[in-house]
């Protein structure tokens, strides 16, 4: 019995591994060594030709620190995931309490406010630079009609960030809202009808049973999307290739830009460009991840 | 009770209008991109621009076809983005069943890893990555496409979630009649996880179709570009044709919007079981 009993459980063991392998294996090769690899990259003077590797210790990151095109990148994703991610995420949770009923008019309308999500940033950027174009764009002809003078839109260095982030929270916030009436329509009904025989009033019922029990997607939902607003690329390089000025240029533009596109094509500096990134998102999502957690224990 | 009920209505008309204004500024941009593409250069220049087309015309897509390899782009998309799903389902859920159903030493540890891996964009690992990959001589090949894209730690995550919540005695009816591991896995929970493979691969497709970052740069020749790269690289040229442009845009949405109207249910259901278990 026992001996019977233990070559089952190898044979599971054998198994699970075997269903196991493939997966990981793939993992390892094209996460973990590049992962590793990374961190050992910024420490090199390489280019792409990847010839004459020089270990340069600190310097590519002294170099990051006096640079200013860094620290202008750096300024500006930061800045666009301060409007996208707050101003999104709050959008969508609206939205979501809005359609969260199952009626056919609230399907129909989520479908459609779903329909941007599925469209790949690169054609609907493309859309919104010429529908944004000062020249030619209903945006800008419309503000005139309204009074506004020298319409500028994209071309306006103070307005170009703000804009790409307007576009990309209407192509984005069909995402979070399903998540969050996923959320809602999982909040048991029994909740309502108890707080109903005591009398709350609708923003009572937000405040005390609907806000505390969407906790843990409301976490979900900021920390995906700050984690992908610090990525933000497809954007503004098709919209507005980093101007006017630089002043939508972004982090993985910058690193993608001094890796790839600029001679010397300095791999290395762009490699600590990126590991400089990921510190931050690294820093940026424990925070909130503890944040979220505390609030959740805390019942908010 | 009066007051109430008039309180009812505004709140009603307020919703209505909300929505109203928000389904059209969804709208709005997609039915003005379709008729800009059926307009004339003229047409799409002109000032004040105008929603309806004044002539009709499918010239932009006759350019846009003779100036862009439009064909070789749409079959690099399909192949990169369909080799891809079949191996995500395939492998992710092999690895998602290993970690929710079996035992085996180090899984807490290596499951723990994969969790990390979830939360690491591609942008922070693409330079050692196109190192790899110039080493190993598949830069700008399907091979080279393909491979790091093989598996996906989040839908080993998202398959897992969905093993764990089949309940227990499926598999000890089977185990009892013979069958092994192998053929419980595949005979009898694959089967019952169809509708959630159907939404990974749906995520898996979409995802792939649509990336920019990764195929801009790990290919470079035109004969390898796929239609988010293609296009991308096109607008740069900045000699700007806006009526092809368009086109080309539009034919690079058509393909998933056919797809979502059929399938919409599960376009939503894996983002919103991702949440959820999230």
């Amino acid at each position: 019995m026992i001996k019977s009993l233990n070559a089952y459980f190898q044979k599971n063991e054998v198994a699970a591994w075997v269903l196991l392998l493939p997966s990981m294996f793939c993992l390892a090769i094209f996460l973990f060594i590049p992962l590793i690899m990374s961190f050992g990259l910024a420490f090199f003077d390489i280019n792409i030709f990847l010839k004459d590797a020089k270990f340069v210790l600190f310097d590519n990151f002294i170099e990051l620190m006096n640079d200013e095109r860094f620290w202008n990148a750096l300024g500006n994703t930061v800045y666009f995931t301060l409007m996208v991610v707050p101003v999104g995420v709050i959008f969508s949770l609206i939205v979501a309490l809005l359609v969260s009923g199952n009626t056919l008019f609230n399907k129909l309308v989520r479908v459609v406010y779903y329909l941007p999500v599925i469209c790949s940033m690169t054609a609907i950027g493309i859309m919104w630079a010429v529908l944004l174009d000062p020249a030619i764009g209903m945006f800008a002809y419309w503000l005139r009609v309204l009074g506004f003078k020298n319409v500028q839109l994209l071309k306006d260095p103070d307005l170009a960030m703000p804009l790409v982030a307007v576009m990309t929270i209407w192509k984005s916030f069909g995402q979070n809202m399903i998540i969050f009436v996923a959320g809602i329509q999982s909040i048991p009904n029994d909740f309502y009808d108890a707080s109903m025989i005591d009398g709350a009033s609708r923003w009572k019922q937000f405040f005390y049973i609907t806000l505390p029990s969407l906790v843990p997607v409301l976490g979900f939902c900021t920390i995906t999307s700050t984690i992908g607003s610090f990525m933000v690329f497809d954007q503004t390089y098709v919209m507005t290739r980093g101007g006017p000025m630089f002043r939508t240029e972004t982090l993985v533009q910058y690193v993608y830009t001094r890796g790839f596109i600029v001679s010397p094509f300095r791999l290395g500096y762009a490699s600590a460009a990126a590991f400089m990134l990921f510190i931050v998102i690294a820093a940026i999502t424990m925070l909130m991840y503890q944040f979220f957690m505390k609030k959740e224990a805390k019942g908010l | 009770m009066k007051s109430l009920s008039r309180r009812k209505t505004t709140g009603n008309i307020i919703y209505l209008l909300f929505m109203v204004i928000l389904l059209a500024a969804v709208v709005y941009p997609f039915l003005w991109l379709f008729l800009s593409s059926l307009k004339f250069e003229t047409d799409i220049v002109q000032y004040p621009p105008k929603l309806w087309p004044s002539q009709f015309t499918s010239s932009q897509y006759v350019t846009v076809w003779d100036r862009l390899p439009l064909f070789t782009m749409f079959k690099n998309t399909l192949l990169f983005s369909s080799a891809v799903t079949v191996s995500n389902c395939l492998l992710c859920a092999m690895g998602g069943y290993a970690f929710a159903r079996m035992n085996f030493r180090g899984k807490k540890t290596i499951f723990v890893i994969i969790l990390f891996t979830m939360m690491i964009p591609f942008q922070i690992i693409m330079i050692p990555l196109y190192i790899l990959e110039h080493f190993t001589g598949i830069l700008d090949t399907y091979w080279g496409l393909i491979l790091p894209r093989l598996t996906w730690p989040f839908a080993i995550y998202l398959l897992r979630s969905f093993f764990v919540s089949l309940p227990k005695n499926l598999e000890e009816a089977a185990r009892i009649d013979g069958a092994n591991e192998y053929r419980i896995f595949w005979q009898i929970m694959l089967p019952l996880c169809k509708s959630a493979l159907l939404s990974v691969g749906i995520m898996t497709f979409t995802n792939n179709w649509n990336d920019l970052v990764y195929p801009l740069l790990l290919t470079n020749s035109v004969r390898m570009r796929t239609l988010s790269a293609g296009l991308a690289m096109f607008i740069g040229q900045r000699i700007i044709e806006y009526g092809p442009t368009l086109a080309a845009s539009m034919i690079s949405l058509i393909p998933l919007l056919i797809a979502f109207v059929f399938l919409q249910k599960y376009f939503v259901q894996g983002i919103a079981f991702s949440g959820l278990k999230g």
